[in-house]
């Protein structure tokens, strides 16, 4: 009884909140839908056409869209995951008190606290410097080899990439930590009583005494990873070499002209996102069993 | 041989010093109740044992080894905790056999084993469980089982029972007793309960602000305590404590304070000589004192006011008072009293305690 209520109670609490993302997304996000199933495009001569699932077929049979998928959710992934290490490795270092500890803490929660749009500047200043001195050549000469190694624009794809997981290991490492202190320290220390080697102690019970915490820290990796990407990259020039679905679409739309075309491509990979982010929901907030 | 020697343990967290000089032999088989109040000291004593904080100053010895260097998974010790730490995603099973399978026992081994521990627990049909889906008595006795399939030279156990209610901590102490009795092995017991203390302890070990008050078998520990702090912890209620002055009148010592004056028994009167005229505490635990009669001499009985009468069925406790002193006493259920009525009640000679004024030793 009570707890019908309290579901209640929570859908009205939530619902100042979820009827202003409605709001506020739902025209945007019903445009693009809308988009994606007609021809619109401001070189046409004709009136828009609903064109149906052409835009989608058109995709599909397109290898440079499956190319851009690849690396879109390849780069997704690989960061996703070099932050989850990262992150939980800077959790398990700040986890237990140690001489020095608040400084360290401190130098690894920056890069997340401080805003971005100031850090970006400052790794944009770093990588590329704009004065010209003895440092300015080491980083020219670094991004010749890098793009001529692996061609144009490999550089400021780098760059985006340290940048993101310099941010996102940040915040994975103080949300892990925050979760390895809502766990009771008796489970940690039984666990040193009990068993001989620090690795499987690692895997058989810290892992899974963590694991509603890391799934929704790769949920949160991987949704900051898709966002940060095409706005970052749209400032980059690094879309030539490693095409990603975001800046396509950009190109396909504002230089292209092909809003339909665009429209589709946006949407592409929003299905897949969904239920990955579905599945990662259900292991961090299982539904509980009810007890015996 | 299973036995634990404590070297001049000292513990200190910066400033905090919270383990002073402690001396403890806890011989092979002996179940050992370290008791005192918050803070004293006594789990962080236990965690030294257990290698989970490290040892400032001092030695550890298990069986035959120090273990000042050893991590805790190398002292051969199993720990039972107050939250019973089970590992929430495993089976009850699982949480069992953890330790065992990280020491790589053969399967057979482990499954036998762990039937045998939980028969003695009476948890068998609890196996398959999650410790969610478990009440507290029940995770507790898995937290036992879990130690127990170890098989360690010590058992420590940091206030097991704490988390439970009354009933079931009378329930489970009983438990706990018999499986020492039944497992025969080292046991370092950690509570703040007294009443668990004196019930469970083969001896027991009082500690206060670090120190180390007093050691021995429980009644030794009830009967001759050796400092007004022990004088106190032990026992329900306190003992009851009243300052009085050693004076010396009809050639004999007496303890005299207003409201309370009775003779110092021949038996203390040798040692409070020293103390003619000075102040110290007189101490006498509520089940010594009784209803005057006819028969008792004006020398060990005194006058008092009954305050409250609280009666508990097996007895009654009254809280009196004497003359400004506030005396507890223990009286049998047939005594029929009220608030405000007048009483005479007589102490036994032979259980008074006096107390130093300045050390709080027993004189």
């Amino acid at each position: 009884m009570g707890r019908a209520r309290d579901i209640r109670l929570a859908y009205l609490l939530l619902a100042p909140a979820l009827l202003l993302l409605v709001t506020a997304l739902a025209y945007p996000i019903g445009w693009e839908v809308w988009t994606s199933f007609t021809n619109l495009s401001p070189l046409n001569d004709h009136p828009t056409a609903f064109v149906g699932l052409d835009n989608y077929r058109h995709l599909v049979a397109d290898p440079g869209f499956w190319r851009a998928a690849a690396i879109t959710v390849g780069y997704a992934a690989a960061t996703s995951a070099v932050k989850l290490a990262l992150g939980l490795g800077f959790a398990l270092l700040l986890a237990r008190p140690f001489r020095g500890r608040a400084l360290v803490f401190l130098a690894i929660f920056l890069p997340w606290a401080y805003p971005a749009s100031v850090s970006v500047i400052g790794w944009y200043w770093t990588l590329s410097p704009p004065i010209p001195t003895a440092y300015s050549v080491f980083m020219g000469n670094m991004k010749y080899s890098v793009d001529g190694l692996l061609g144009g624009g490999a550089w400021a794809f780098v760059s985006v990439t340290l940048f993101n997981i310099w941010r996102g290991s940040s915040f994975i490492g103080v949300f892990l930590l925050a979760g390895i202190n809502a766990v009771p320290p008796e489970l940690f220390e039984c666990a040193a009583l009990e068993s001989k080697s620090a690795w499987r102690r690692f895997w058989l019970v810290t892992v899974p005494l963590l694991r509603p915490f890391l799934a929704l820290a790769v949920f949160l990796a991987l949704t900051t990873a898709f966002a940060d990407l095409s706005n970052v990259w749209m400032l980059t020039a690094g879309r030539i070499v490693y095409p990603v679905l975001g800046t396509h679409a950009y190109w396909l739309a504002i230089h292209g002209g092909q809003f339909g075309p665009a429209s589709a491509l946006s949407l592409a990979l929003v299905p897949f996102l969904l239920a990955v982010l579905f599945l990662l929901f259900r292991m961090f907030d299982p539904p509980e069993r009810e007890r015996a | 041989m299973a036995q634990v020697m404590m070297k001049d343990l000292n513990k200190k967290y910066d400033e905090v010093h919270a383990v002073k000089d402690v001396n403890l032999h806890i011989r092979d088989k002996e179940f050992v109740v370290l008791v005192g109040p918050s803070g004293c000291g006594k789990s962080t004593t236990l965690r030294m044992v257990a290698g989970l904080e490290e040892i400032t100053a001092g030695e550890i010895t298990i069986g035959d080894r120090v273990v000042n260097d050893l991590p805790p998974k190398d002292r051969d010790i199993a720990m039972v905790f107050q939250n019973y730490a089970l590992y929430p995603h495993m089976t009850v099973y699982d949480n069992m056999a953890f330790g065992l399978k990280m020491r790589k026992f053969p399967k057979p081994e482990i499954a036998k084993r762990v039937g045998e521990a939980a028969e003695i627990l009476g948890i068998q049909e609890l196996l398959k469980r999650k410790p969610r889906q478990l009440s507290g008595g029940q995770r507790q006795r898995v937290a036992v089982g879990r130690a127990i399939v170890r098989h360690p030279q010590v058992f420590l156990f940091d206030e097991p029972l704490s988390n439970l209610d009354a009933k079931l901590r009378v329930q489970m102490r009983v438990e706990l007793k018999r499986l020492h009795e039944r497992l025969e092995t080292t046991a370092i017991y950690v509570t703040h309960d007294q009443v668990e203390a004196m019930t469970l302890g083969d001896r027991v070990v009082v500690m206060k602000d670090g120190w180390i008050q007093q050691v021995g078998e429980p009644l030794e520990l009830y009967g001759k305590p050796s400092n007004r702090f022990v004088a106190g912890f032990i026992g329900s209620p306190s003992m009851n404590f009243v300052e009085v002055t050693v004076a010396d009148a009809n050639g004999a010592l007496w303890a005299d304070t207003p409201g309370f004056r009775v003779k110092v028994p021949p038996a203390c009167a040798g040692r409070l000589g020293p103390y003619r005229g000075q102040r110290v505490t007189l101490g006498i635990r509520p089940e010594d004192l009784r209803v005057a009669t006819g028969s008792d001499a004006a020398d060990h009985s005194f006058d008092t006011v009954v305050e409250v009468v609280e009666p508990l069925g097996s007895e009654i406790l009254l809280d009196l008072k004497a003359g400004p002193n506030v005396i507890v006493a223990r009286v049998d259920p047939t005594v029929r009293v009220k608030h405000s009525d007048k009483m005479r009640l007589a102490l036994h000679p032979e259980r008074v305690h006096f107390f130093d004024n300045k050390t709080e030793l027993a004189i």
